[in-house]
């Protein structure tokens, strides 16, 4: 075994340019894959980091009407409230990684500012609660996030941009109440916010619970959502189900933030398809390069076969002696790609680049990412695309070293 | 009692529509430690029968016995094992590996019979001493001539010590000179190894050589005459 690890290895360096080559085909195909997968886990972490942090938190507790409602695109139903009992909320905070939680009463309103106005999703919050789960507060570009029993409204900077709004300009939301009367809340802007969620920026515009509730027609402790904080991201689904059991008495449901943002989860799961789309065609083209490498090696080589069957080699010895130059063909390609591949991902995250650069920004709305994305190290990608680039190269091989194997010995030796 | 017997042995070819019959019907007995050639034209039959020995093809029809084995019959695998363990060829073209050294050629070939007796190492050296490239054992065939690489080839198949060594036309790329120091080394390692061999040739030289002719005329066995 030793001797024909020896030839194979021998014969690579012989025909280095082709080597190369091949090698470097299957070398583009491991630095595309870590490159992308870079890309989509650091945007997919970030993007969920930024849902959890400011959209939906680990777990969201609503009745399944508001999830219909919403998934058919509708306004918020105010029909779909609910006031939390204690045994809930004791259940709630009974959860393994339980931090935080807080109520929230979401509804659809118009937001008016001189002549100009604009969609929005009004969210009612209690400022104290709100701050423990969610990060917002942490975020305010000009003046001060909201506090408990004051009234007025904070936005994001992109609405504020649109309405040209400063902290201290007025505002009116304009919304159907329970009754479907229109009513209205005025007031100052108390805060101006730049989050790294876009939707946050603009379609987002925040007001106290109590204030709103009395206009809306509802109870003061009336909500929609009850959004719940725990230590670990990992947790989430479990607990999620958990609690989901715990529920199942009541008319309220419990989801994870990955069923919450189910539009992410989808492009999660088309990005992966996507990447190894991709990469299956390059490999395919590195494929074929190694299927016509070891044919033309065999061909090169018949007096070579003939004197080692003479010798008293098997077919199948033979055929592990392709086998292994294609197989390190596939090493020499899956260590160069993972070199290259780890210098232009350890680029990316240092230095990121700017999102809005490859996206246009209507479709960078549709992610909660903005400004510069990082990359993400994923030590076992490296180890998963350079046994995959082997295994390829192994496999693509075998026919091909069969039939070169096969050959009749005394043709073979014939043959110069 | 007699290494190899061929019963009847015929083969016959088909091109196209067309039979041709290289050997018909051949009986002939090789003791261990002989020294034969078999002598004959172009096209005689020569190359067939040391390829039907070697068991690299199998007859048409006869038997031909190793050792009292049919080696006729004996599937691919065991052909293969035969062949590893009991026989060394040496061809024409020296077909040398061309990517191992003139020490690792002779090296592999001791290593695919895997027969253990003693250190590889030294069995390689003392083998490449014998044929005179004690020197050179570390150059790639492409640096050596051909007469040398023709020596390798018989280190190669001598060095398994196998009980029996085919050589196909082993001169007919040598100049007369380097003929014979090749032809001097075998004459020295069947004497000495007591390895029997049976050559093809059409060189009047290499017969010169052998304790045994084998002409063949038309794949039959004209004429078999033994020396001294």
């Amino acid at each position: 075994m030793m001797y024909l690890i020896r030839i194979a290895l021998r014969n690579l360096l012989r025909r280095r340019s082709r080597t190369l080559v091949i090698g470097s085909i299957l070398a583009i195909a491991v630095v595309f894959f870590l490159l992308i997968e870079s890309v989509m886990v650091a945007m997919m972490d970030l993007s969920f980091k930024n849902a959890i942090d400011f959209e939906t938190p680990h777990i969201e507790v609503s009745r399944q009407g508001l999830i219909d409602e919403e998934a058919k695109g509708n306004v918020v139903p105010l029909e779909e409230t609910f006031s939390i009992s204690n045994s809930t909320e004791e259940t709630i905070a009974g959860l393994a990684d339980y931090q935080a939680a807080t109520p929230v009463l979401d509804f659809s309103a118009d937001f008016i500012a001189g002549r100009y106005t604009f969609p929005v999703l009004v969210r009612s919050i209690e400022p104290d609660s709100f701050s423990q789960v969610f990060y917002h507060d942490q975020y305010v570009q000009t003046g001060a996030f909201l506090e408990t029993g004051q009234s007025g409204v904070v936005i994001g900077e992109r609405l504020a941009q649109f309405f040209d709004l400063d902290v201290g300009d007025y505002f009116t939301l304009r919304f159907r109440d329970r009754q479907g009367s229109f009513n209205t809340m005025e007031g100052e802007v108390r805060g101006i916010l730049a989050t790294p969620h876009p939707d946050m920026n603009l379609r987002t515009v925040f007001v106290a619970r109590e204030a709103a509730a009395s206009r809306l027609g509802l109870a003061n402790d009336a909500a929609n959502r009850w959004m719940v904080r725990l230590t670990q991201r990992g947790s989430a689904p479990e607990q999620s189900q958990e609690l989901q059991a715990s529920l199942s008495n009541s008319q309220l449901v419990a989801r994870s933030y990955r069923e919450a943002a189910e539009f992410l989860v989808a492009v999660e799961a088309w990005g992966y398809i996507e990447t190894y789309f991709i990469l299956a065609l390059f490999l395919l083209v590195g494929a074929v390069g190694i299927v016509a490498a070891v044919i033309l090696s065999a061909l090169e080589r018949v007096s070579e076969i003939g004197i080692m069957k003479a010798m008293g080699l098997r077919e199948n010895e033979i055929v592990r002696v392709f086998v292994i130059e294609a197989g390190g063909i596939g090493l020499v390609g899956g260590l160069i790609g993972c070199i290259l591949g780890a210098l232009s991902v350890g680029l990316f995250v240092i230095y990121g680049f700017d999102m809005s650069f490859f996206l246009d920004i209507d479709a960078m709305s549709a992610f909660p990412l903005q400004g510069r994305l990082y990359g993400a190290w994923n030590t076992s990608s490296f180890f998963f695309i350079l046994a995959v680039v082997v295994a390829i190269a192994l496999l693509s091989s075998l026919l091909p070293a069969y039939t070169a194997a096969k050959k009749d010995p005394i043709e073979a030796i014939r043959r110069r | 009692m007699a290494l190899l017997t061929l019963k009847d042995v015929s083969k016959i070819y088909k091109q196209g529509d067309i039979e041709v019959h290289a050997l018909k019907g051949v009986n002939l007995d090789v003791a261990e430690g002989e020294f034969t050639t078999v002598f004959g034209p172009s096209g005689c039959g020569k190359t067939t029968m040391l390829n039907l020995i070697g068991a690299l093809d199998r007859p048409t029809s006869g038997h031909l016995l190793f050792n009292d084995k049919d080696i006729g019959t004996m599937s691919k695998n065991e052909q293969a094992l035969h062949r590893r363990r009991n026989i060394g060829f040496i061809f024409q073209s020296h077909n040398l590996i061309p990517v191992l050294t003139a020490f690792e050629n002779v090296e592999f070939a001791l290593q695919i019979a895997g027969d253990g007796k003693g250190s590889n190492s030294d069995r390689v050296q003392n083998i490449l001493e014998q044929v005179g490239l004690g020197t050179m054992m570390h150059r790639r065939p492409n640096a050596l001539s051909g007469g040398q690489m023709q020596r390798i080839a018989v280190a190669r198949a001598l060095v398994k010590e196998p009980k029996l060594v085919l050589a196909d036309e082993p001169t007919a790329n040598l100049d007369s000179e380097t003929s014979k120091e090749v032809l001097e080394i075998m004459v020295r390692m069947n004497r000495e190894l007591k390895t029997t061999f049976v050559f093809s040739t059409h060189d009047p030289m290499v017969m010169e050589y052998a304790k045994r002719v084998v002409e063949i005329r038309d794949g039959e066995i004209a004429r078999d005459e033994r020396k001294g």
